[in-house]
């Protein structure tokens, strides 16, 4: 129940009491007068009729203005409570609007200020901490890949060092291929990254890259099929676009089974180019289903840990597709096919004109 | 052209001012025969190509005194064009644009694989001597880029686009090793590591057309890190 029904309701019970007080109050000093006069009905139906004909009325206009009173001293709470609700992770410096009449609504919204305003501070320590890691990170790790490769060079390694070597870069790449996504996401975060925005034609990306899907399925025995390719232009940056495809058709490649299907399609319908990637495979728990974007997220941590992915991949294309204004999905029935859907603005004057 | 620049030493230049990187850039490139000289700071690096001429100079973008890309601003500035590898930590593609912008030849976001730094330098000592003519030609495989038909001993190999370009990148840097990245860069014009085999699997395919049938191989696998077309193993 609402502050506002909450009251109002109060107000009513306390005027019905008073209603009823007065009621009584009327009988008992009839009850006295009716000692001493001969006609007690005509004054009973008087004090009935004064209760019927004021005190109903009465009570029904108080029930009106009281509702109509406290809607006028909730409605900064109303205000209030629809600015919090705007308020997210990456909006926190924006301050709620205060009147500024000093009441205890204002100050609560000074307080409420202070509170998202320490919030976002310490999200920008974050952010910043992030980034000066995956900074840091980078000149030793270049060191030691640099290094790790000149040992490889040497050409009186046993074969066992040669491996233990060999292993131990690879496993220094994969590390820096978390570092990179790492330092894109932080950058991400921080606004650093410009995104570019002239008019890509997404159709010949997918085109472009439903023959890479092929060639790379083919080493796993599956199929490709390419079942939508309409025209869509959207505006955004080419490069960023192809990552999201190359990544999207990777994954759908990677976590796939023998003899199983990658299906890419691109439609445009009422203004919206959506972009479906669908792929056979032991697929993704429902209860899975929500983290896939999270970074770092591995569902299933026995499946996964042979990937060489970063776990970066899905919260990478999440980035690109609302950095271009769009939305990403992803559904699954595990062991049948997991989709990926995105969905991004096809660029108004472009289409009216093709 | 290849045959007389063999004989000739190239001078590297490297400035970097973080000392463990500085030494084993320096360690690889004089490993594939190249002369090399280290400077650590962007002022001396300013006056550095004024003393001795070099082929190559390798850049960090960060470093104490004038940072890397003023560093090549004003060698352009002084009519100086020296080809210039820059590289950075930052990784960001804005950088890359801007350091092209500022007059360097090429981009390498750090952490990278020392085959990509050693290809991109030796690419860029022979730039200007590329092969300009429009049949290519390696033993008796010619790509014709005109007609974009490939033939090896006669025959004639049926090719998709992508692998009609790749083959063209290969051999228009014969005998040159060339790095993944640098592939995925210059073919598919993908400027991220996209961490996937997708250049090893056209390799693969290419390999089939152009090698598979034939006795001798020419296109060749270096160490897991890159690639080459050559005639010699």
């Amino acid at each position: 129940m609402t502050i506002r029904a909450r009251m109002t309701l109060w107000y009513c019970a306390a005027l019905l009491i008073s209603i009823l007080l007065i009621l009584v109050l009327g009988l008992d000093e009839l009850r006295e007068r009716k000692q001493g006069e001969k006609q007690p009905s005509a004054g009973m139906a008087e004090l009935v009729g004064i209760v019927v004909w004021v005190g109903i009325p009465t009570v029904l206009l108080s029930i009106g203005a009281g509702w109509w009173l406290t809607r006028k001293a909730l409605a900064p709470v109303a205000t209030l409570t629809e600015a919090a609700r705007r308020v997210t992770e990456s909006n926190l410096n924006r301050e709620l609007p205060r009147s500024r009449n000093g009441d205890e609504l204002d100050q609560l919204t000074a307080v409420l200020n202070d509170m998202t305003g320490r919030l976002h501070q310490s999200f920008r320590r974050i952010r910043e901490f992030t980034l000066h890691a995956s900074h840091e990170l980078k000149t030793p790790l270049t060191i030691l890949c640099g290094e790790t490769e000149i040992e490889l060079h040497d050409e009186s390694l046993t074969p066992g060092e040669r491996e233990r070597s060999s292993n131990r870069l690879e496993e220094l790449r994969r590390l820096a291929r978390i570092v990179d996504g790492l330092t894109l996401l932080a950058k991400a975060d921080s606004g650093l990254i410009r995104v570019a925005s002239t008019p890509v034609h997404l159709q010949e990306l997918v085109r472009d890259s439903f023959a890479d899907t092929q060639v790379l399925a083919q080493a796993s025995g599956l199929t490709v099929e390419l079942t939508a390719c309409e025209e869509a232009i959207v505006r955004g940056d080419p490069h960023r676009l192809r990552q999201l495809l190359l990544n999207l058709v990777d994954n759908a490649v990677k976590y796939n089974q023998g003899g199983g299907l990658v299906e890419m399609g691109l439609r445009a319908k009422n203004g919206t180019a959506e972009l479906t990637i669908a792929n056979t495979g032991p697929g993704i728990a429902p209860e899975a289903l929500p983290h896939v974007f999270e970074r770092f997220y591995r569902g299933d941590p026995a499946h996964n840990r042979d990937m060489a992915g970063c776990g970066l991949g899905l919260s990478i294309a999440e980035w690109i597709v609302t950095a271009h204004g769009g939305t990403i999905q992803i559904e699954s029935t595990p062991s049948k096919l997991t989709t990926v859907a995105v969905l991004l603005p096809i660029l108004p004057e472009m289409t009216k004109v093709s | 052209m290849s045959e007389t620049v063999r004989f000739v030493v190239m001078r590297v230049l490297v400035v970097e001012d973080e000392k463990k990187t500085a030494s084993f850039i320096r360690k690889a490139l004089q490993a594939e025969g190249f002369a090399v000289d280290v400077c650590d700071n962007g002022a001396d690096a300013l006056v550095a190509p004024s003393a001795t001429p070099y082929d190559v100079v390798v850049l960090d973008i960060m470093l104490p005194g004038p940072d890397g890309l003023s560093v090549v601003r004003q060698w352009r500035q002084q009519h100086n064009a020296t080809p210039v590898l820059l590289l950075s930590a930052r990784g960001q593609v804005t950088e890359r644009v801007e350091g092209l912008d500022a007059g360097a030849d090429d981009y390498l976001p750090k952490p990278f694989a020392l085959a990509e730094l050693i290809a991109r330098v030796r690419a860029l000592t022979r730039r200007g001597g590329e092969n300009k003519f429009s049949v290519l030609r390696v033993a008796d495989l010619t790509l014709d880029t005109v007609t974009h038909r490939a033939r090896r001993g006669g025959v004639d190999i049926e090719l998709t686009a992508r692998e009609y370009q790749l083959l063209e990148f290969l051999m228009r840097s014969a005998g040159r090793l060339c790095g993944r990245m640098m592939i995925l860069e210059k073919v598919w014009n993908y400027d991220f590591d996209p961490n996937t085999n997708l250049v090893d699997v056209y390799i693969m395919r290419l390999r089939e057309k152009i090698d598979a049938n034939f006795g001798r191989k020419l296109l060749h696998t270096v160490r897991g890190t890159g690639y080459v077309l050559k005639e010699s193993p």
